[in-house]
């Protein structure tokens, strides 16, 4: 098992009669992006605030590098880079002023090239020139994650880094993410985007209210909870139908196609072998895997659009 | 203490690049020196408060602040005869004054008998200042009045104006250091203020906390920038003065602690207003509330004595009082005795507001 960077222990945050965080347990691993997906409102950013030492808990215990984010975070602080959800530059500070701005706070001198290649980094030194209010949604979002990095830190956390921008600007910020797991760095990502966390997570946590619903890799928690795979068995017709209910399974009929599903603790290429064995005649066959949007549907009984609850 | 400097240096940049910071920080008081400079240089008000050491306690003396007292135009104020006249004025800060020497009803007497010299009256202040002309005029008036007693006779009494300090002191020479401790209340009361609420919302605050940088390094910075931007402006401030109005005014040692001090203090009551307000546009407006009221009652624009009496006690319940005070005393009138009182005023009040402002105000969310 890896090193653990993170690890919350029965953290409660209450605000009168809600709990904004109820009870909530995590661990993350060294080198590992994690993603906490969940709607509006779930607690995700009451959470990572807490683990960001921005934030006091009511109850519960949380560890950053082995220590209390409440009593030594100050000792781990030049190790942890930041990029809040309401994350704005500086209006008046050019894209390399404000780096070289946080590099002083975290004590680490950069030379005009080491702040280049950073601003490289994140497709952002062509804009070296101008203030930053003048910078678009994601060239914001991009300097913040440029911030995040100029203290070279082990573990960074990206609150709903790509919220409210434009499908392009939110696939280059999904580039920038890939390379920090890449580097090995250990990555705390907030999202409301499942096909962002399905996309960057190593690991994903399902929030819904205060409560994490559900953890594991995409590929387990599609496996476990996304409600098995459908098969589609083109021109099967009705004798395939017939043949797959007497093998115990269920399905429907389209135009001779017949759909069948396969529940999610079979393995589709252990069904096919079956099908096949037992003469069921069709002449193209296709599969349509379930998504964490399924997963999450499963398991919050909702879907979630633009980060609301539907 | 790098990081300050970061801080410090970060701030310093972005502050000059917003051009209402820059046109109140460093332009507003200039233009507010030439304007009010040119007006008040040249005219008066009607209302004066004249302390008077009689040190003749004659008929005549007595009939003379009788006439004085009848005019309506003077609050006559008694000082003590065994008090030194010069250094009373120079502790009170006045700019206006009257003693009447020894022998001044000898010589009345005499004089309306046709001999001896006409007595003298000394009128001791700010010959420029609109009070002093005023006080010079109606002085003279009942001066003449007195003629009436005798028989043909002219100057049975002359008023004797007498400058306080150097005799070329203008006006400027006391609006100057009263702009500069407007301004040091002005940039950072108001801009800290508006910049707490907008860090707080703008979630900076959150982004700097998960920085090294600490809190009291933050303030500090930004008590030091507003510092080395009122020496800016100390600095324009004094070159307009000289070369618009030909000012006297001189930059003291105790002048830079006294501003170093009072950015220190107004610096620290933006902060504490800016952790109650939730919007930069409220922040404003609290500030406005706060510091317009105290503009006009501290004695920047309008001497204190002439406000009502329950607006004086009000007066010397602000900080800015003292600031004004202090500066005009140290840099237009030599009298650092009276500055350093004030020092020590505004050094402890605002120690108190910076504790309790830094106490007040946090980096973390609720």
């Amino acid at each position: 098992m890896s090193e653990v960077v993170l690890e919350a222990t029965g953290l409660v945050k209450t605000y009168g009669d809600l709990n904004a965080v109820d009870n909530l347990d995590l661990q993350v691993f060294k080198g590992e992006v994690y993603s906490m997906l969940g709607p509006n409102g779930a607690g995700k950013t009451t959470t990572v605030e807490i683990l960001e030492g921005l934030r006091n808990p009511t109850s519960g215990t949380a560890k950053v590098f082995g220590l209390d984010v409440m009593k030594d975070y100050d000792k781990v602080r030049s190790k942890v880079g930041v990029l809040p959800q309401t994350f704005e530059p500086w209006d008046r500070l050019r894209p390399p002023e404000a780096i070289e701005y946080w590099a002083s706070l975290f004590g680490r001198k950069m030379t005009k090239r080491d702040i280049h290649a950073l601003l490289e980094k994140v497709d952002l030194a062509h804009k070296d020139k101008v203030w930053g209010e003048r910078l678009s949604g994601g060239e914001k979002r991009r300097l913040g994650i440029a911030m995040a990095l100029v203290g070279d830190p082990e573990l960074i956390f990206l609150d709903e880094p790509t919220t409210g921008l434009d499908p392009q600007a939110r696939k280059g910020l999904w580039g920038i993410i890939h390379a920090l797991g890449d580097a090995g760095k250990t990555v705390f990502l907030t999202t409301h985007y499942l096909e962002e966390a399905e996309n960057l997570a190593d690991r994903v946590s399902i929030m819904n209210k205060g409560k994490i619903v559900v953890s594991g890799s995409p590929e387990e928690l599609v496996n476990l909870y996304g409600g098995g795979t459908h098969v589609i068995l083109r021109g099967a017709g009705e004798p395939g139908m017939a043949s797959l209910e007497k093998l115990g399974y269920k399905s429907t009929i389209h135009d001779r196609d017949v759909t069948v599903h396969v529940p999610s603790l079979m393995r589709t290429k252990d069904f096919m072998v079956q099908i096949n064995q037992t003469g069921i005649g069709y002449k193209d066959f296709e599969t349509r895997r379930p998504s964490l949007e399924d997963v999450f549907f499963n398991m919050v009984g909702g879907r979630m659009e633009e980060g609301v609850l539907k | 203490m790098s990081r300050m400097f970061a801080d410090f240096k970060a701030f310093g940049r972005a502050y000059l690049r917003s051009r209402t910071g820059f046109f109140f920080a460093l332009i507003f008081p200039v233009i507010l020196i030439l304007v009010f400079g040119a007006i008040f240089s040249q005219t008066g008000t009607q209302k004066i408060n004249l302390p008077v050491q009689d040190l003749d306690n004659s008929y005549w003396s007595q009939t003379y602040l009788r006439f004085i007292n009848q005019t309506g135009a003077f609050t006559v104020q008694m000082i003590s005869s065994d008090i030194d006249f010069d250094q009373y004025i120079k502790d009170e800060l006045l700019v206006l004054a009257m003693q009447i020497p020894p022998g001044f009803g000898t010589n009345v007497s005499n004089r309306l008998n046709s001999t001896g010299p006409p007595a003298m009256i000394i009128l001791k202040g700010d010959p420029t200042n609109s009070y002093f002309a005023i006080g010079q005029g109606a002085a003279n008036a009942v001066a003449s009045q007195l003629a009436f007693y005798g028989n043909h006779v002219n100057d049975v009494a002359v008023v004797q104006p007498q400058t306080i300090g150097e005799p070329q002191y203008t006006f400027i020479d006391f609006f100057v250091p009263g702009m500069i401790a407007f301004t040091a209340l002005t940039t950072p009361l108001f801009s800290m203020s508006t910049i707490c609420s907008e860090y707080r919302n703008r979630g900076f605050f959150k982004l700097l906390g998960s920085t090294p940088l600490k809190k009291s390094e933050w303030l500090a910075a930004k008590i030091l920038w507003y510092i080395v931007l009122m020496l800016a402006s100390i600095v324009i401030m004094y070159a307009v003065g000289i070369a618009a109005f030909s000012a006297h005014f001189t930059i003291t040692p105790m002048a830079i602690l006294l501003v170093i001090v009072g950015v220190f203090l107004f610096t620290s009551l933006g902060m504490f207003l800016g952790v109650f307000v939730n919007n930069p546009e409220s922040a404003a407006a609290l500030a406005n509330a706060i510091g317009f009221p105290m503009m006009f009652l501290s004695g920047i624009f309008f001497q204190l004595d002439s406000m009502p009496e329950y607006l004086q006690y009000i007066a010397k319940a602000l900080p800015l009082t003292y600031l004004a005070e202090g500066l005009r005393a140290t840099m237009s009138l030599g009298n650092d005795v009276v500055a350093a009182t004030d020092l020590v005023i505004l050094l402890v009040s605002g120690i108190i507001l910076f504790i309790v402002a830094a106490r007040a105000m946090s980096w973390k969310g609720k």
